[in-house]
């Protein structure tokens, strides 16, 4: 077999059921745990593509199993969370996770951010791209161009930047902490309201409704996610 | 209980019967001296006289001595000065004698009165030390504040006779009487305990036409600020006393602000104790009720995928199962939500932020749930940022947005607007449809009320109660109102505040302030 290989912790049976049935109708090769442990042992030993994490494990937090397996991989993890535990998931986006589900999900849409994570992986090997569309907008990189149905758009240094980070990190969530240290260099938690001050120009200049966005996605208390 | 004799002869407190004494050893004296009067010197006589008055003037007191020394005198002079058995003086040099007698009668009188009332003062002092100790042991182990006041009216009734009352303030600062004996406050000893409260100074009140008696009011000033009031009705003669009372203020405020922190303690600890148990018990619940519903959705969800091997019925029915499974978990959320908020201490994550990020994550949360109602805002771009906990206020515009989803009609817009005043920011939601019951405006916020009891919609009654909550937490109000051009409204406000300066330059140098 020659699908990816993805690693599925979660301590719920019936869930990573669920979970392995829409990977592999995806041509994916699976391998399961149940805990944080048991998980270190298996990503040793398969080497994952893709690791997909679940935040409730009963043994350690996630956060601790996403900074050891990224001390040698850097393959993307997907985490899968329930509602109303912000702080969990912005310490393991913090901590290296790349992007996470709330539970219930639908299977597309976990085969959808799969696919949108895998491509990624896949995407950061081959060299930057040097042009990316996404809507009626257009960014030329290498010209320092962004053009909006054909008209070019006037961005500041900074939206230019921010703007770069977030195309850069497409599919990916990227956390308040996280954005602020690639964009200004340095984070701390009560700067969050230049971010959303930033995104706010980056939607009215960009989105046809900046207040109902599709590509500068909020993800509420946590960041920000830009979607092709 | 027989009494002993010495007790009788020396401590005996009728004052007539001392006299009576201080005569009958004059008499003795007498009987003593007689028979030797032959045989003793009239000198040496009057020395018998003299250890009478002393003994007298020792042991009854100043009175008696005198009188003894009258009485030795004229016994003296009556029985052995020539001519006796008269008492008219021979000799001159008798008027020596009887001066002699008469101020050493007068001197030892006045030094053992002295030293009685030097005695007496101490045994009183070393008896209130031993009181005020008592007290303070009491005070020491109260566990109520009924229980200081005990111990201080059982103090000062029984040290100075007088009456005493404890004040001390409630909730609202305003004094209470802790003893039941309260009744004798009237509504003026209530208003000067306030006011003694207010500014930690002691009044006195004007003396009781009836019992002549004053009432002190002391403020208990403890470390922080005055912590009770003790009154005390003295009588006009007792202002000796007051240093008293200050150790007394002294000890019961240290009482009061002991028992007071030991409150505060216990109370924070069991709200910090139950607030725990409450968040857990939530969490588990939340963990619990969600997990099952994750796999059941999923699974009726993979079921649904599977277009070629089922047939169109069974296909139909696993997308029924998932729909519902998603509304069970809507409910749930919901639930929790109002669990969350109904146990009263929920902790704001405010930022500042702006309404149009929130409106636009809500929609996208709703997602599909919106495709026959358009969204349509306006005014949202121009607002200024408005502190609140984005996580909330995306609650209260998801319910809100589903709420109209419910109720309007499909294909119907519902819109948003905003407006910023002085000091509020207003949003409004509005749908179409019939809008709200005009007569329950108000009942709509409430829990497991819905706008339509016996209508069609499916739901619980919970989604304008969080937003109500969530509203309120922020310092805001909510209304319910139908527009004139139809359908339903709903108006929230939050207060504006002062937006953190942004330095455009700066920032844009890639500095970050």
């Amino acid at each position: 077999m020659s699908g990816p290989q993805i690693l599925v912790v979660e301590d719920e049976r019936q869930i990573r059921r669920v979970v392995r049935s829409a990977l592999e109708s995806e041509g994916c090769r699976v391998q399961e745990a149940d805990s944080c442990r048991q998980a270190l042992i298996e990503a040793g030993h398969c080497r994952p593509d893709l690791v997909i994490l679940d935040l409730g494990l009963p043994d350690t937090d996630g956060a601790h199993f996403v900074q050891d397996f990224r001390s040698w991989s850097s393959a993307p993890v997907l985490v899968l969370s329930a509602r109303s535990t912000e702080h969990d998931k912005i310490d393991v986006l913090d901590a290296g996770a790349d992007d996470y589900l709330t539970k219930p999900f639908s299977i597309g849409e976990l085969q959808a951010r799969v696919r949108a994570l895998l491509r990624r992986g896949r995407a950061n090997a081959d060299a930057e791209a040097a042009q990316v569309s996404f809507g009626d907008v257009e960014v030329d990189f290498s010209r320092r161009l962004v053009s909006r149905q054909g008209e070019a758009v006037k961005l500041t240094p900074i939206e230019y930047r921010l703007l770069a980070v977030l195309l850069a990190h497409a599919g990916q969530v990227m956390t308040h902490r996280q954005l602020l240290r690639e964009v200004w260099g340095t984070a701390s938690s009560d700067s969050n309201h230049y971010l959303r001050i930033y995104v706010g120009h980056l939607r009215h200049k960009l989105e046809s409704d900046p207040a109902q966005p599709r590509h500068f996605l909020t993800e509420t208390g946590v960041g920000y996610r830009f979607q092709l | 209980m027989p009494v002993p004799l010495s007790r009788l002869l020396f401590e005996s407190q009728s004052v007539r019967f001392r006299y009576l004494l201080a005569v009958l050893a004059c008499v003795l004296a007498l009987g003593v001296a007689l028979p030797l009067r032959d045989v003793l010197d009239l000198a040496n006589a009057v020395m018998i006289f003299l250890l009478a008055v002393v003994l007298v003037a020792s042991r009854l007191g100043r009175g008696p001595a005198v009188v003894a020394s009258l009485a030795c005198v004229a016994l003296f002079d009556f029985f052995f000065v020539p001519p006796r058995f008269s008492l008219a003086i021979s000799h001159g040099q008798y008027l020596v004698t009887f001066l002699v007698m008469s101020a050493v009668s007068l001197l030892i009188g006045q030094l053992t009165a002295g030293q009685r009332r030097q005695a007496y003062d101490a045994g009183h002092r070393e008896s209130i030390t031993r009181a005020l100790y008592d007290l303070a042991k009491r005070l020491a182990g109260a566990r109520q504040p009924g229980e200081v006041d005990r111990a201080l009216r059982d103090f000062i009734g029984k040290q100075l006779g007088a009456g005493a009352w404890l004040l001390l303030p409630d909730a609202d600062g305003a004094p209470q009487a802790e003893s039941l004996a309260a009744g004798t406050l009237g509504t003026l000893d209530m208003q000067i305990g306030r006011m003694v409260l207010d500014s930690g100074r002691v009044i006195e009140s004007g003396a009781s036409e009836r019992s002549g008696r004053r009432r002190h009011f002391l403020p208990l000033a403890g470390a922080g600020e005055v912590c009770g009031v003790l009154i005390v009705s003295l009588a006009e003669d007792a202002i000796d006393e007051l240093p008293l009372l200050e150790a007394l203020t002294s000890l019961a405020a240290t009482a009061v602000e002991r028992l007071h922190f030991v409150a505060a303690a216990q109370s924070a600890q069991l709200e910090a104790e139950s607030e725990r148990l409450r968040s857990s018990i939530l969490s588990a619940l939340s963990h619990d009720v969600r997990t099952p519903l994750t796999a059941l959705y999923g699974m009726a969800d993979s079921l649904a995928m599977q277009h070629e091997v089922l047939p169109d019925e069974a296909h139909e029915l696993a997308a029924a199962i998932r729909d519902q499974a998603l509304r069970v978990n809507g409910m749930v959320d919901k639930l929790l939500d109002m669990a969350r908020l109904q146990s009263g201490r929920v902790s704001l994550r405010r930022e500042w932020q702006s309404i149009e990020e929130v409106v636009g994550s809500s929609l996208q949360l709703l997602g599909p749930a919106m495709a026959r109602h358009p969204v349509r805002t306006s005014g949202l771009g121009e607002l200024p940022l408005v502190q609140f906990d984005a996580v909330l206020l995306e609650r209260v515009f998801c319910n809100l947005f589903e709420n109209a989803a419910k109720y309007a009609p499909p294909d119907t817009p519902v819109q948003v607007s905003a407006r910023a005043g002085a000091e509020l920011l207003e949003v409004q939601v509005r749908s179409g449809g019939d809008g709200f019951p005009p007569d329950r405006l108000e009942q709509v916020f409430e829990l497991f009320e819905r706008g339509g009891s016996e209508g069609p919609v499916a739901g619980i009654g919970v989604g304008l109660a969080i937003c109500r909550s969530i509203v309120e937490v922020h310092g805001g109000t909510i209304r319910a109102f139908n527009p004139p051009e139809g359908g339903g409204c709903v108006a929230f406000t939050l207060p504006l505040g002062t937006p953190p300066a942004i330095d455009v330059e700066a920032l844009e140098s890639g500095v970050l302030p």
